[in-house]
């Protein structure tokens, strides 16, 4: 059987990678008999291999009594007692699982044909919150404590709770059931109280980070956090149990056993690790006692906790003969039970087909950042490659966009196509160990693979070219080098789209490990691709030894929480060394750990001081170079796959940082909870001699931690249990919510969100609140959400300590509503609610606010909409910072001379004309930008939102700017070919390619690109003889200017220039309004709430479906960017020439249907056509049509004749087409700014 | 409606739970015609429709054209007859551009108002550019567009090398494994949904 090297599940799962280094690389016991299997019954069948998070024992496991040759002095397992709940971690073939025991913390091997998966919907919040925190706190290890902060994982956890008495109508003290059941009452309050201690730890956590001592005392607060929530999950299940089994018991009229019930069942978590070596004597003896009660109890309780249900307990017709047993009961009905419940498919991964995996893992939702590559899971795999693949890419195109020597390309392509093929095998092999064989996956894959093959051939074609040329840098035409470059973009993007699938899958089956890392990926990508990073490991064979021995299958580490990053270990593979390792267990380790336990009862201080040392040392290192672990061996933590000696700097920091705890708070929570801790770190330091005490320890008074004992019913702190009672009870639903990795909201139920906006401890981040009041009426009626928070402000009476603050913040709500975001035609139908409620409960608890609210609220019902905004400010995305250029720097003189005034002011009388020649180009651009910045500036956000949905009527100044700079370019082309010498035409152009220069250097891209596209248009670009006479210089500065609004790319130059601009600014707004309508159409309006990994099938509740917040975070964003040049420039307005200008605009715009065509007409008449050869379609029939004309007639005849020329012309083109005649027109008449 | 996520999830090629249009490759497509690769980028001016003078700019150095109209409504369809004739003029009165006339939204059969005759008489009346019926709620042809409108532009690419007297086939095949597309496609409103009419450009370089 092959050897895993395992990080030691020892007593105290918060320390396990620290215990890794003790030498306890074990593998997994040889396959446990099943309880089936002893009482002769059908081992349970194999639904499906679907991962369960969470396991629950139905038969005590205690390795005494399994004894056989199960135990070698290697395997740590835990013992587990029935009804114990089992966080797992990874699933070993053989079927033994590496779990946490909530009860005790402990984690080590235990046999997966002892439990059943647990999951139930009244506990599935809670659960989740749980493996979420243990995540959390996981990926939380290089000291990134912000999602602490917040708290956002302690209320997952408290809304976990509410959901669970929620459901079993217990919520309240005055429950009937509450009222009624001893049993549930007890509970209830335990549950409560050990909540509150959570709560509690929560906020000294949060205080804490603060500190300047943080650094010491955080891990120990994480710990505690941890194992308090566990015993809150715990308390929870056991409540659970009790409750299910009251149901049953009244609903099957069977006989209440209520002493039963009654006794506390606490005896359920009596189970710990072996691996308890120290103890206090005193706990000792106490612990002994209660575990003699407890055990008598357990045999009683733990009836009920077989049951996860009411019903599935009457159907599976337990009667109540069945209690007088337990053991017995549970095998006689557990195959029953475990048919019934289909989630409760027994992972007994023995019955799985073909080859598939040693180990299955959990897979976590936060990534650990610079974990250790040489973990060998899937998910881990995966990462890496991907990672790899990235870094190699951007390299890649990197040396692409510079030019580079043909080696260095050559090492490039060669890297990233080794990493893509790499990748690939990763994608490969979830995809084989996915028995579902996901479609999706494959269909990825393949994507992948024909994208890499592109790649392949685009850069082919280059080195064939470049290899005669070696040593000259390569210069690669500009098309080629963008070829290459999508290639390879297309290929870092299809990967994504792989890895994302991968996981998905990954997730589905859980976690597992690769066989061999021989081959493939491991030896290509960490040997070949990782040079840097593996130099010096290299040069030991032992650290290759993943990629040496590929008949190993190797186990990863068990991850602790919030030590340094798991390492995966390979086992030694010479006998020799495994021997020597013994002899290290054996006899070097013994020393380290009698210093820690020593140090943990004298000199406290001292230890403390060397244990922040350690752990500063501990986190230097991440990938130490086996040269260090033999130089420094106290210090390197990730030697552990040899070296032994390196364990007591482990062992220290852990055992030290328990002994932190208890000393650090003395006085405030000196109990039991606090001695456990204590005693469980020092026996983390033993690892290693478990097996000599599993006889003994079965019945070692040492074994009954507090958890077990009756007495943690009891209150720790029961003082102000009743005021947490009232805290925690508040109706919440933080569970309806979605974060992201950022924390950021992306979904949530209107409820939810509103209760996210008035929390009464924090504030909101800013960009959730500005999104929020700017996108609600999207989701959300003002009505409905008027209703929604006057809900908020009733239900949260029912919590006298936060119950003012939050309301207040409701108040403040629909203060900033009304004063800042009102709508009044989209809001009205609200106010009468608003004012209802301003007046009525508003003003009996908050009478000030009241009147406020309602004061406000009357000056709405007189608002007009053609009235000034209140505030508005108040519109401003608040992350976005108004940044302004140069706020007190001179405003620049205009550049205008008297006499062009004067030209000015008589041209509108008519007495004189002018030409755009006239001016100075840079006094024309600034103009024109006063002239767009002030409709820019009053663009509101609410027409922006308007824009993507029907009501495009509201968007009056969305729709100037577009008429503005449509306009614009009509101008730009009138005046050009308003002129019959082709040399003046040019002179034009040129003219407004300085204007447009300018309009650059005032960032006045609307105006920019209306230039650019105009002078591009095909009237314009087709004057042949124009062209000709315009300047190489003004031809070039043309095609920069171009190359900027490029809108190829998804506007890649342009956005990019925005990105680092400071208003004020004139972007193009279209770019906005094109991301607004994708951002609506490309996300869904909702979204689905997650539920637990393991699908319950027929209990599975309909998965919530909540607001996709995050579209609409991501509308606001877009919003944001556009407003943050919303800031007026500061120029000199010459409000002549703006008037001049205007009058121009409006004289081209006026006729704006006909006016592309004449002015296409127009082209064809200054510059005809070469006679087309063939061809005649509509087109030319139109052009030809116009040509004929005489040009005379046209000039003379004036816009009017030319107009009705124009208009034959079209309808002409338009009869073509059947059935079309004039409705084609007519329908071009409709559109507002329809220019055809 | 949300019309518009199965067009931007072919776009993606894959479900996204967040779809980000202000990245570069939003608009990027790879895909297989005809056993050779293409890349499309698709333009899409939804949301510019206003921006009229902006249109040419976005037409002019795409290859290729989806006019998408809904045969829910006919003024869509009409107003694909400017579109086709702008684009027309643009390049330079060729009449075989690479143009694909889409008829959406064939899941609402029963608001169908543009029959499939006449969708088809226009389609003939464009120097018989294909016509299409695609729901893009249901994922229906959205794919065989696309296909479509690149094989054309391949064709015509193949036509240009050809009567340029280059050897075609030695030609294409270098430069095949570069070769690239661009593709556009832009959207209007019309009255009863959220309503596109799409063109789309994909380009050889």
């Amino acid at each position: 059987m092959p050897r895993h090297q395992f990080d030691l599940p020892s007593a105290i799962r918060l320390d396990t990678t620290g215990l890794a280094a003790k030498g306890g690389y074990t593998s997994p016991p040889l396959t446990p008999i099943s309880p089936q299997e002893l009482s002769g019954a059908q081992p349970s069948l194999q639904a499906e291999p679907l991962f369960h998070n969470y396991l629950r024992a139905f038969h005590s496991f205690h390795p005494t009594s399994t004894a056989s040759s199960t135990l070698t002095d290697e395997s740590i397992t835990v013992p587990i007692n029935r009804g114990d709940v089992i966080l797992v971690h990874s699933i070993h073939a053989n079927g033994w699982a590496d779990g946490t025991l909530l009860t005790s913390g402990a984690r080590g091997w235990l046999p997966t044909n002892y439990c059943e998966a647990y999951d139930n919907i009244y506990i599935r919040n809670l659960l989740n919150a749980t493996t979420q925190l243990w995540d959390l706190l996981r990926s939380e290890e290089d000291g990134d404590l912000s999602v602490f902060v917040r708290q956002d994982y302690i209320r997952g956890l408290i809304a976990g709770v509410r959901y669970l008495l929620d459901q079993s109508r217990c919520l309240h003290r005055e429950a009937p059931l509450v009222q009624s059941h001893v049993g549930i009452r007890r509970l209830r309050k335990s549950l409560l109280n050990d909540l509150s201690c959570l709560v509690k730890l929560g906020k000294r956590l949060q205080e804490t980070l603060g500190e300047v001592y943080a650094e010491e005392v955080i891990g120990v607060l994480l710990d505690e956090i941890v194992l308090k929530a566990f015993k809150v999950v715990t308390r929870a299940v056991r409540f659970l149990d009790v409750w299910a089994q009251d149901n049953a018991a009244n609903n099957n009229t069977v006989p209440k056993r209520s002493t039963q019930i009654a006794a506390p069942p606490t005896s359920l978590t009596n189970s710990t690790s072996l691996t308890v070596i120290i103890d206090s004597p005193r706990g000792s003896r106490s612990s002994d006692r209660e575990f003699a009660r407890a055990a008598r109890e357990f045999s009683v309780v733990s009836q009920g906790c077989l049951f996860r249900d009411a019903a599935e307990q009457t159907n599976t017709g337990s009667t109540p003969s069945q209690t007088a047993s337990p053991f017995d009961n549970a095998r006689s009905i557990w195959p029953d039970t475990s048919r019934l419940i289909q989630s409760g498919s027994n992972p007994d991964l023995r019955t799985r087909k073909g080859k598939r995996t040693s180990v299955l893992h959990r897979v976590s939702n936060v990534r650990t950042p610079g974990r250790d590559h040489t973990c060998n899971l899937a998910s881990e795999h995966l990462h890496r490659a991907h990672d790899i693949l990235l870094g190699c890419f951007g390299s890649f195109i990197g040396s692409h966009l510079i030019s580079r020597q043909p080696s260095e390309l050559l090492t490039a392509t060669e890297q990233s196509a080794k990493a893509c093929q790499d990748l690939l095998n990763v994608i490969e092999k979830v995809w084989e160990h996915d028995q579902g064989r996901s479609a999706q996956l494959e269909q990825a894959r393949k994507a992948m693979q024909m994208r890499l093959t592109e790649l392949v051939k685009a850069t082919r074609g280059l080195f064939s070219v470049s290899t005669d040329a070696e040593g000259a840098p390569l210069v690669l035409p500009s098309h080629e080098k963008e070829l290459v470059i999508a290639a390879a973009t297309g290929c870092v993007r299809s990967a994504g789209d792989c890895v994302a699938t991968a996981r998905l899958v990954i997730e589905q089956i859980g976690d597992f490990e690769f066989e061999e890392a021989g081959q493939g990926i491991g030896a290509t990508i960490f040997e070949e691709l990782q040079m840097r990073d593996l130099q010096e490991r290299s040069s030991d064979p032992d650290s290759n030894q993943v990629a040496l021995m590929p008949e190993l299958i190797v186990a990863p580490l068990v991850v602790s929480p919030h030590r340094r990053p798991s390492v995966t270990v390979s086992p030694p593979p010479q006998p020799d060394l495994r021997a020597d390792r013994h002899t290290c267990d054996g006899s070097t380790l013994e020393a380290p750990v009698v210093t820690a336990v020593t140090s943990l009862t004298d000199t406290r201080m001292d230890k403390i001081q060397m244990t922040s040392q350690d752990l500063a040392k501990l986190t230097w290192f991440r990938l130490p170079t086996l040269t260090e672990i033999q130089d420094d061996a106290p210090c390197s933590p990730d030697s552990m796959s040899k070296q032994s000696t390196s364990s007591p700097a482990r062992k220290f920091s852990v055992g030290i940082s328990m002994t932190d705890s208890s000393s650090t708070y003395p006085g405030s929570i000196r109990d039991s909870e606090h001695s456990l801790l204590s005693r469980t770190s020092t026996r983390a330091t033993t690892p290693d001699l478990v097996p000599a005490h599993y006889v003994s320890n079965s019945t070692d008074p040492a074994l009954l931690t507090s958890f077990g004992s009756v007495s943690s019913t009891r209150s720790i702190v029961t003082d102000d249990s009743t005021d947490d009672e009232v805290h925690i009870m508040e109706k919440t639903y933080a569970h309806e919510l979605i974060f992201n990795k950022e924390g950021q909201i992306t979904g949530g139920s209107l409820p939810a969100l509103v209760e996210r906006l008035t929390l009464h401890d924090s504030v909101p981040d800013p960009m959730f609140v500005t999104t929020f009041y700017l996108t609600f009426r999207l989701f959300a009626t003002p009505s409905g959400l008027a209703k929604c928070l006057v809900d908020r402000f009733d239900y949260v009476g029912e919590n006298k300590s936060t119950c003012t603050s939050v309301r207040l913040r409701v108040y403040n709500v629909f203060k900033r509503w009304v004063e800042a975001y009102w709508q009044p035609d989209a809001d009205g139908e609200a106010l009468e609610f608003i004012q209802e409620f301003a007046a009525g409960k508003l003003q009996a608890r908050l009478p000030a606010a009241g009147r406020k609210l309602a004061e406000l609220a009357g000056r709405m019902l007189y608002y007009r909409p053609g009235a000034s905004w209140l505030v508005s400010n108040a519109h401003q995305i608040g992350v976005s910072s108004r940044l302004e250029n140069d706020r007190f720097a001179p405003i620049p003189n205009s550049v205008i001379t008297k006499s062009q005034l004067n030209t000015l002011r008589s041209s509108r009388i008519g007495s004189s004309t002018c030409s755009i020649l006239d001016f100075d180009p840079l006094e024309l651009a600034r103009q024109f930008t006063l002239i767009e910045s002030r409709i820019f500036c009053a663009i509101r956000p609410e027409e922006l939102l308007a824009t993507t949905k029907k009501s495009g009527s509201k968007a009056a100044n969305v729709k100037a700017m577009s008429k503005l700079s449509t306009d614009l370019a009509h101008l730009v082309a009138e005046t050009i070919l308003s002129l019959e010498d082709a040399k003046k035409r040019a002179a034009i152009i040129k003219q407004w390619t300085k204007i447009a220069m300018s309009c650059l250097e005032l960032n006045n891209y609307d105006s920019l690109m209306a230039i650019v596209c105009s002078v591009n248009q095909s009237t314009i670009l087709r004057l042949k003889r124009t062209w000709d006479l315009v300047s190489a210089r003004t031809k070039t500065r043309l095609e920069e200017l171009k190359s900027i609004v490029d809108h190829s790319h998804n506007y890649a130059v342009l956005r990019k220039r925005l990105d680092s601009h400071v208003a004020p600014c004139l972007p193009f707004v279209g770019m906005y309004l094109t991301d607004l309508t994708f951002v609506d159409a490309g996300n869904q309006p909702t979204r689905q709430l997650q539920c637990a990994a393991a699908p319950a099938d027929e209990q599975q509740q309909q998965p919530l479906t909540v607001i996709n917040f995050d579209k609409h975070t991501r509308t606001a964003r877009i919003i944001g960017q556009l407003q943050r040049f919303q800031v007026p420039y500061r120029l000199h307005a010459v409000p002549e020439l703006q008037e001049w200008i205007e009058r121009q605009i409006h004289r081209v715009g006026a006729n704006d249907l006909d006016c592309v065509q004449k002015l296409y007409c127009r082209s064809l008449l200054l510059e005809p056509r070469e006679v087309p050869a063939a061809a005649v379609h509509e087109g030319a029939a139109a052009a030809a049509a116009a040509v004929v004309m005489p040009a005379s007639r046209l000039q003379t005849s004036g816009e009017q004749r030319a107009e009705v020329a124009v208009a034959a012309a079209a309808r002409e083109k338009f009869d073509l087409f059947a059935g079309f005649g004039f409705a084609a027109l007519a329908a071009l008449k409709e559109r507002p700014t329809g220019s055809v | 409606m949300a019309l518009g996520v199965p067009w931007t999830q072919f776009v993606q090629g894959v479900f996204i739970e967040s779809y980000d249009p202000t990245i570069e490759d939003s608009y990027r497509k790879q895909m297989d015609v005809d056993g050779r690769q293409v890349m499309l980028e698709i333009m899409d001016t939804a949301g510019t429709e206003q921006f009229t003078s902006m249109r040419e700019f976005y037409m002019r150095d795409a290859h290729g054209f989806l006019l998408v109209f809904s045969i829910t409504s006919m003024s869509s369809l009409h107003e694909l007859a400017e579109l086709r004739e702008q684009i027309v003029q643009i390049k330079g009165g060729d009449p075989n551009v690479p143009i694909v006339l889409v008829g959406n939204k064939s899941d609402l059969e029963e608001d169908r108002v543009v029959s499939r005759s006449k969708a088809f008489q226009v389609s003939q009346a464009w120097g018989n550019v294909p016509y299409y019926e695609t729901s893009a709620r249901r994922k229906q042809n959205v794919t065989e567009v696309f296909v479509d409108v690149c094989r054309q532009i391949m064709r015509k690419d193949l036509n240009a090398r050809a009567r340029r007297g280059q050897a075609p086939e030695r030609e294409y095949d270098t430069r095949s494994s570069r070769r690239r597309k661009k593709s556009r496609r832009g959207n209007d409103d019309d009255d009863r949904y959220d309503h596109r009419e799409r063109r789309s450009r994909c380009t050889i370089l």
